[in-house]
């Protein structure tokens, strides 16, 4: 069973085999759920909204036509749950500009002289758990999922330069502290 | 060399150039020592990025899904079910009503020798139905079937609204 494609596994589920639909829910949990904590910045909610959107998927599959690929489907289901969570915690959707003036915050607070001594790896895993909520599952989604752009604005609902600039932004914080980092390091 | 921005970079580092950007681009880093670790920062970046580990709900979450899936299931069957005998209930008090509404008109019709026995067995359950939907006894009759549909609605709209709870949590 596990072999099966997302299509066949559907086609099973579809004709009333429920039992199937937790192979679905084993293939994309750990992957929806990471992109999830990324988002929401908790484990509780991120658990409590990815049940959600599984029950979702679910109760939906039968409109689901086979036009896009399961997993652009079940992401944007889970992309907008996750949306809908943070407004309705009255939590502030990023827009562009917001989301240029928090990574600009992260840049300042992991170049300050606490972090100095901190692997990058680890660094790395911190920033990437702070990042406002729309870079972050464009990173999850572009690495973890290993999507590509076209289907990462699919998701979105976003034009694909859009998911680029994020993507390259997302990037290019990391890259800046990385690089300054290492100047600290060779001036120390 | 200046004009290698980091959108150019990054491009570079995800394939998206023509061949002579990417000359460009390789020849600025080969040559220009603030492009090139601009450019490695870059690579770490992505490499550390492609490095992150996926992290998992709880053990028991595919469980968790799935009982709740069968539970609204049961729910669902049960609210069928239970539709299900409130529209036989209320069938039955339609079936009733025709049923007395037939026998007053046949009652009502000369009776032939044909259906003169007929008429004659089914005269005294007519009478008892007309005594039961009589004057004194339709104000009673119709005050317990309207109770029992507002205690049927009750119990309905409480179902569903029991059962969306279920739902969402």
């Amino acid at each position: 069973m596990k072999n099966l494609t997302d299509v066949e596994i559907i086609e099973s589920v579809k004709k009333g085999n429920q039992a199937d639909f937790s192979v679905l829910i084993d293939r994309y949990k750990n992957k929806a759920f990471t992109m999830l904590k990324r988002m929401l910045k908790n484990d509780f909610d991120a658990e409590e909204v990815l049940m959600d959107c599984f029950l979702k998927a679910y109760n939906n599959l039968s409109t689901f036509k086979f036009e896009s690929k399961f997993s652009t489907w079940f992401y944007r289901i889970v992309y907008n749950s996750a949306l809908t969570k943070l407004s309705s915690a009255k939590r502030k959707i990023e827009n562009e500009m917001s989301s240029v003036d928090d990574l600009h915050y992260l840049e300042s607070k992991y170049l300050a002289d606490d972090f100095i001594k901190e692997d990058n790896s680890v660094l790395i895993k911190k920033i990437v758990n702070e990042l406002p909520p729309k870079n972050a599952a464009v990173v999850s989604m572009f690495y973890l999922e290993e999507m590509s752009t076209e289907e990462i604005c699919e998701v979105l609902q976003i034009s694909v330069s859009n998911v680029k600039v994020i993507l390259h932004r997302s990037r290019n914080l990391l890259r800046e502290i990385i690089e300054k980092r290492n100047l600290f390091q060779e001036v120390i | 060399m200046n004009n290698i921005d980091d959108e150019l970079l990054n491009k570079y580092l995800d394939g998206e150039l023509n061949q002579d950007e990417k000359d460009l681009v390789r020849i600025s880093i080969e040559s220009s020592l603030e492009v090139k670790k601009r450019y490695e920062a870059l690579l770490k970046a992505h490499n550390l990025l492609n490095s992150i580990e996926e992290e998992s709900p709880s053990i028991d979450f595919t469980k968790l899904v799935m009982n709740k899936l069968n539970k609204r299931s049961v729910i669902a069957q049960q609210q069928k079910y239970f539709l299900l005998s409130i529209l036989s209930l209320l069938g039955l008090v339609i079936l009733g009503i025709t049923g007395y509404v037939l026998f007053q008109v046949i009652s009502s019709m000369q009776p032939t020798q044909s259906s003169e026995m007929v008429t004659t067995y089914t005269k005294d359950l007519g009478d008892y139905i007309s005594n039961l939907f009589g004057q004194k006894n339709i104000t009673i009759l119709g005050s317990v079937l309207s109770f029992i549909m507002l205690i049927s609605g009750y119990f309905l709209y409480d179902y569903q609204k029991h059962s969306k709870k279920n739902f969402s949590h």
